[in-house]
């Protein structure tokens, strides 16, 4: 119920004032609903036992004109909890999704696409039901239950009390049937979840599965997960066959009483025959309720599952806050960056040091190269300065403020990282481009196109700067992939640039031409460049060749040619297989 | 083979997920047979169920029955035992109604649950078939929901709905029937307002099937903007794109809000509609059961007859509702037989055979490829014997990636024909043919799981000695061994936890291990360090040898290695021969190209 208590206070509160005018119709419609059987009880003792056929056609225009304000009203409150549920869940899901901005890089690591899909709408649609069909529902039985138990006693107290003693059975059972049935519920959302995993990866995976004709293989993968979010359901299905019938039984019992006990009772003459009718016509409102009870507690139950988890998402603490520090207007970031003895490890590993003592100083404009085999620590050592992940010892230093002093925000926007996995959206080329800045004009976004020599391939593209890219850029190759995210972080404009591997997919003379252009707008930008190829690096300021998350080597080119190490022995070999034999 | 009509590509503009999925085939009566097609393996189950709930419904309709005869007869008569008597069958028929509903519950979703499985399976297998222009012209996201969560929305259609239906049917039946028996003057005029009601029904069905129709759009684009966001998180944050992005995912929630509202708002007018009409019959009834009562019918024949209304009408608004829901569910089945019917872009061939073991010679003969707007590959030809291998160059865009998509047949192509060991590839199974070739897409794509299962992959039947001798052959043996679990060690989606170099050497030793008889390097290891690379290089040389192999790649040590080389521009071959030769060739393209890339290093 805790989750319920977060569920109102966060989403539903706000739209109160609607959900009560709605549950004020509610008790209107019970109420009209009440009255359709009095009239019925009019018809039958006043017509048809007593003969006043003058009364009859009155009472049945009567008994039309309620049905049909009934079903409008019904109608309307209805709509009015579609809307606010809308609104409530609208909301919830938009703050998943601001959420989902502000996780650190672990998060997504622990947490795969088709995991955090399932949350925000499997989930989210689970709370939605809940919100605009249990509440509604819950309240409306227990209206139809209270009013038919007012208009039942004022009838006979005695049958009405008989009929009552079934309650606490219903509630015994339900209880039961609710304690069995909750976990049921959780093994079929996380069986949901896997198997949207599964076939996310499946469907992300395509041409690896093509490619190895692994058809059967995934096939067969999804059939295991198929099959157990079928028998999660069934088991569920199973708690259900168990307790549903006998809630349903005990709600027909009271059919039973009503004719046995009130059949006495007109036989005593302690009640009028039409009073029984009308007893039995009110029944449904007595005996709906109870069996609805078990439905609801099911729905009930499943919405708590789901919240649960959007719960926690929610609630995840990013070690790395966005908005830990205020902005600071007036400081734009110039482009200092000093490493001052860092080291790094994986939260999940810290068995493997990915940094080990790092330290390094850099003035605005400069360039930085860094080399190192696979593996080095080489992507790590840059996303520490864009704060993806905090130092675990030591110090980064941005202008020579320590970044966890600086808003994580104002940071970020003055970097800009062309990562190693290009990432682009299904969108136009220019669109793309303009990831940065949504308003930037044609002009500027053809201007970075060229400087990142895209704007040649882009306008052989059928639609040109329009063309629509895949999903994470299919239909582009590597190197055009690497050089549209290149312009994309050039738009920006930013006062540190960071290149990881950037250029591997390119050839060596689109290369060269992209370098000249770097050099021109790179003087007041402090660059860092990740590259294998020697050619990328050897004109930086400094270099560092990292081993095993240590820096092993720095220096220009020319000293550390001299030093004759790792450097010079890359150097010699791609240079030596340059010069011929 | 040159007579072999070869089909024209023609690129499908691609959908984003800001644009609504254009419907081929709207749903109409075959597809609800379709429907029934999952349901039919499970008839006897159903049938089965059938009866049971007929039980139940008979059970159920004796109430009304009992009730007339005590207010009638026991009543009036004070006669308690009969009353005694009355009660009694009305508690059994309440048991027995309880025993029927443990076992439908049961067997129905039992029912529903298998449907689903084999819906589910058949789409997913469908899916596999599909080939590379399904997955790249639309979101992911929108093909995911179409798999889970459309399938799940029919759930209640396929299984209680469906059994519903058929008994209420019964149930309306039974009604009727009783009906007549007591009174048929009543009964005609109750049924009246059946056809009244129907044409209320199918008016709104009309609205609420295009408005469905428009919300499973709204709702497949909101689902389609989710997945990428989650996919694309890293470079939103890096470029703090969250006001920009939320602000999209406003508007995209704003409309599948709107649709959805406009949606429900239609499917919540068919109760309304019903019940309306159902308090004018009653009324009728009333009106002259009044006229006639005392002469011509008993109080307790009008007041049972009213009775059994319920039992006439009760059917009929459920009826009404499986309406509502098959309309509702028509919107998403339409999307889920639609993906079932795509006609994969490429498929076996009628009577395609299975490709012999393959020995590597590979020749393209007029091989013309591309789009409508763009031809890509314009009469290529060129014959590669078995063990060479090839080194793709030129400039961009002139269509390497191309060419080795083809030789897996990944594309169909426009005309001429590739034959590898004289075997028409377009002649051959796809499974026999792929299963024997090694590719390496410039993407490297790793699968959550194990180390050691990512590199099964290649063999799945592969030992544990086999899979170890593959990493080791790329140089992955020793980054493996020093993660946490070695082997064992579990890695995420798409292999977030390694560096890209480290996902090449492992897509390398996953290739390796398939032990293909042609191997196809695109890009293969533009994200491996130098020194790995020459380990790699001296690995690779002993691999290559007995295999035929295409490589494309920027470095020129791999280049200068292959036995020749091809010069591919403008769709064409231009020049092929060894490094030596080409750079003996005056003004020649290979010897410019060497020129304007490598002297420079």
């Amino acid at each position: 119920m805790v989750v319920i208590s977060w569920l109102w206070k966060n989403y539903v509160r706000p739209f109160r004032m609607k959900m009560f005018g709605a549950m004020f119709l509610v008790v209107i419609t019970s109420i009209l609903a009440i009255i359709g059987p009095l009239i019925i009880g009019e018809i039958v003792d006043r017509v048809f036992y007593n003969g006043e056929l003058d009364a009859l056609l009155p009472l049945l225009i009567l008994m039309i004109v309620l049905v049909f304000a009934r079903m409008t009203i019904t109608w309307c409150f209805r709509m009015i909890f579609e809307t606010f549920s809308q609104d409530a869940t609208c909301q919830l899901r938009r703050d998943m999704y601001v959420k989902l901005h502000e996780m650190d890089f672990d998060y997504f690591s622990a947490h795969k696409v088709g995991d955090i899909m399932a949350k925000m709408t499997g989930d989210v649609e689970t709370v939605r039901h809940f919100i605009a069909w249990v509440v509604y529902s819950l309240f409306e039985n227990f209206m139809w239950l209270s009013l038919s138990l007012v208009v039942l006693f004022s009838i006979d107290a005695l049958l009405t009390f008989t009929l009552i003693l079934v309650v606490p059975i219903i509630g015994f059972f339900a209880t039961r049937l609710v304690k069995e049935v909750r976990p049921t519920f959780a093994d079929i959302r996380e069986s949901f979840s896997t198997l949207n995993s599964v076939v996310a990866e499946n469907i992300g995976g395509n041409r690896v599965v093509k490619a190895f004709a692994r058809e059967n293989h995934e096939v067969e993968k999804f059939q295991k997960q198929n099959l157990d979010f079928r028998a999660k359901n069934l088991t569920s299905a199973g708690v259900w066959a168990k307790y549903l019938p006998v809630l349903d039984s005990l709600s027909g019992t009271l059919g039973v009483v009503v004719i046995l006990v009130g059949g006495l009772f007109v036989i005593n003459d302690r009640i009028s025959i039409g009073e029984l009718a009308v007893f039995n016509g009110f029944l449904w409102m007595l005996a709906v309720p109870m069996r609805m009870f078990g439905w609801l507690l099911n729905d009930l139950q499943r919405c708590q599952a789901s919240l649960e988890k959007i719960k926690e998402m929610l609630e995840v603490k990013p070690k790395i806050p966005l908005s830990n520090v205020d902005v600071n207007e007036d400081v734009a970031v110039k482009g200092f960056v000093e490493f001052k003895n860092v080291s790094f490890h994986f939260e999940d590993d810290d068995s493997i040091a990915v940094l080990k003592n790092v330290s390094f100083k850099t003035q605005p404009g400069e360039t930085v190269g860094i080399l190192g085999e696979t593996g080095s620590g080489k992507s790590t050592l840059v996303s520490l300065i864009s704060r993806f992940y905090d130092a675990v010892e030591g110090e980064v230093l941005v202008d020579g403020k320590n970044v966890k002093d600086w808003n994580a925000r104002q940071l970020r926007d003055c970097i800009s990282t062309v990562m190693q996995d290009v990432f682009l959206f299904s969108d136009t080329t220019a669109a793309n481009i303009a990831f940065a800045n949504t308003n930037a004009d044609m002009g500027r976004i053809k201007h970075v196109a060229q400087l990142a020599d895209a704007h040649n391939f882009i306008e052989a593209l059928s639609d040109g700067y329009d063309t629509i890219v895949g999903e994470r850029g299919t239909g582009l190759s590597g190197g055009q992939k690497q050089r549209l995210s290149l312009a994309r972080a050039l738009l920006k404009d930013p006062s540190i640039l960071i290149l990881d591997d950037t250029t591997s997919a390119v050839d060596m003379e689109t290369e060269y031409k992209i370098q000249q252009d770097l050099q021109k707008v790179g003087v007041d930008k402090t660059t860092f460049i990740i590259a294998h190829r020697v050619s990328s690096v050897k004109d930086a300021d400094l270099i560092l060749v990292l081993n095993k998350g240590e820096i092993v080597e720095r220096g220009n080119h020319e000293s550390l040619m001299a030093e004759g190490g790792y450097y010079a022995t890359v150097y010699n070999e791609q240079i030596g297989l340059g010069g011929g034999e | 083979m040159a007579e072999t009509v070869k089909n024209k590509n023609t690129k499908v503009k691609r959908n984003t997920f800001n644009v609504d999925e254009e419907l081929e085939d709207q749903l109409s009566v075959k597809d609800l047979k379709r429907v029934l097609d999952y349901v039919k393996p499970y008839r006897r189950q159903l049938l089965l169920a059938l009866v049971v709930i007929l039980i139940a419904n008979f059970a159920a309709l004796i109430s009304p029955v009992l009730v007339q005869q005590a207010i009638d007869y026991a009543i009036p008569n004070a006669d308690v035992g009969y009353l005694l008597i009355l009660a009694a069958i009305f508690f059994v028929a309440v048991v027995v109604g309880g025993l029927c509903a443990n076992y439908r519950i049961k067997n129905i979703a039992k029912i529903g649950q298998n449907a689903l499985r084999d819906m589910r399976l058949d789409l997913f297998t469908h899916l596999q078939k599909l080939s590379f222009d399904f997955f790249d012209s639309r979101p992911h996201g929108k093909i995911l929901i179409r798999v889970v969560n459309y399938i799940n929305t029919l759930s209640d259609l396929l299984s209680n709905g469906l059994i519903n239906l058929i008994s209420d049917l019964f149930s309306l039946v039974i009604a009727l029937g009783m009906m007549v028996f007591m009174d048929v003057r009543f009964t005609v005029f109750s049924l009246l307002f059946v056809p009244v009601l129907m044409f209320i029904a199918l008016f709104i069905k009309n609205m609420q099937r295009k408005n469905f129709q428009t919300l499973s759009n709204k709702q497949s684009n909101m689902n389609a903007y989710i997945h990428e966001s989650i996919s694309g998180i890293r470079t939103s944050q890096s470029f703090v794109r969250e006001k920009e992005n939320t602000d999209v995912f406003d508007e995209v929630q704003t409309e599948y809000r709107s649709a959805w509202l406009r949606a429900i708002g239609a499917m919540f007018l068919m109760q309304p509609a019903v019940q309306n009409v159902q308090v004018l019959a009653t009324a009728l009834i009333y009106f002259l059961g009044a006229q006639a009562m005392g002469y011509e019918v008993s109080i307790g024949t009008v007041l049972a007859f009213i009775g059994l209304l319920g039992s006439f009408w009760g059917p009929i608004v459920n009826i009404g509702n499986f309406y509502n829901s098959l309309v509702t569910g028509s919107a998403y089945l339409e999307r889920i037989f639609e993906t079932m019917d795509e006609t994969p872009g490429v498929m076996d061939a009628a009577g395609a055979k299975e490709m012999p073991p393959i020995l590597g010679n590979i020749v393209f003969d007029q091989v013309r490829f591309g789009y409508e707007e763009k031809e890509i590959l314009k009469g290529l030809t060129f014959d590669v014997e078995s063990g060479e291998a090839i080194a793709l160059v030129g400039p961009t865009g002139a269509g390497k990636s191309t060419i080795i998509n083809l030789i897996s047949r990944f594309y169909n192509i426009n005309a001429g024909t590739i034959f590898i060991d004289g075997e028409d590839i377009s002649q051959v199974t796809l499974h026999s043919l792929r299963s024997q070739m090694g590719v390496m897409l410039q993407d490297t794509f790793i699968f959550s799981g194990t180390i050691m299962d990512n590199i099964r992959y290649g063999k799945l039947d592969a030992t544990e000695e086999e899979i170890i001798a593959a990493a080791k052959s790329v140089q992955a043996h020793d980054f493996i061994s020093k993660m946490k679990d070695g082997y064992q060690t579990e890695i995420n989606e798409r292999g977030s936890n390694l560096s890209a170099g480290q996902r090449q050497l492992l897509s390398f030793a996953r290739t390796l291990l398939a032990d293909p008889k042609i191997l196809i390097l695109d890009e293969a290891t533009a994200s491996i360090d130098t020194k790995t690379e020459a380990l790699l290089q001296t690995a690779l040389d002993r691999l290559l040898e007995g295999r035929t192999s295409f490589i494309i790649a920027h470095r020129l040590s791999t280049i200068k290695n292959a036995s020749r080389i091809f010069y591919i521009n403008q769709g064409v071959l231009q020049e092929a021969g060894s490094h030596d030769e080409l750079m003996d060739v005056e003004d020649g393209y290979y010897r410019k190209l060497y020129e304007s890339q490598f002297a420079r290093a």
